[in-house]
């Protein structure tokens, strides 16, 4: 699972686009995002988490496709 | 006229191959057009340059700036067109804080204050450290 366990999912109320180092617990070496069956958070969060992660692509603060498999 | 105004999170990505004067030019031009256009500019945060995580246009760095305002929403359209038009700007993105970005905003900005206190702390510390030799 990614994130150490102490993480509080259930209290996390808004996910910040600018966390990108957050952020990259929730994608694979691809830059694909992670589905909720392997990153098991609240599907609450897991929703932030996904728009959060398509504006940091759109600002380049993250990848759409990693460098490794360009 | 006494217009609604919210509260604005507007990042944008400047060229890494723009000097600095011109980024500067750039950023005073943004901030000229909300102060001049009935909104207020909240607070500035220039992350500066930073490696992009792909190429855009050719360019492989790009110098970042985030702010907050309040604005009337009318003004919103108006500067994303600016922005839009401007070639050295290659990405923006705008957001309208709802309360939970703003409670996030406020917590965000506790905690800076909070660490850079204790960053000071910290340093007084060591000088009393050295005081003691």
């Amino acid at each position: 699972m990614p994130g150490p366990d102490d993480v509080d999912y259930e209290h996390i109320e808004y996910v910040d686009y600018k966390d990108t180092e957050f952020l990259e617990q929730f994608i694979n070496n691809q830059g694909k995002i992670l589905p909720r069956r392997v990153t098991d958070v609240p599907a609450r969060v897991q929703r932030q988490i996904t728009t959060a992660i398509k504006r940091a692509r759109h600002l380049a603060l993250l990848p759409y496709v990693s460098e490794s498999i360009r | 006229m006494a217009s609604n105004k919210y509260q604005y999170e507007l990042t944008y990505v400047i060229s890494g191959v723009v000097q600095q004067n011109q980024v500067d030019d750039i950023v005073r031009k943004v901030n000229h057009l909300i102060e001049s256009n009935d909104g207020d500019v909240l607070e500035v945060d220039e992350w500066g340059n930073q490696r992009l995580a792909y190429e855009i246009d050719r360019k492989r760095s790009g110098y970042y700036v985030n702010m907050y305002f309040k604005a009337p929403g009318s003004l919103i359209d108006r500067l994303e067109r600016e922005l839009q038009i401007n070639d050295d700007v290659l990405r923006y993105l705008t957001l309208r804080m709802d309360e939970k970005m703003q409670r996030h905003y406020e917590r965000e900005k506790k905690r800076e204050a909070k660490k850079k206190e204790e960053e000071a702390a910290a340093e007084e510390e060591a000088e009393d450290e050295t005081d003691d030799e």
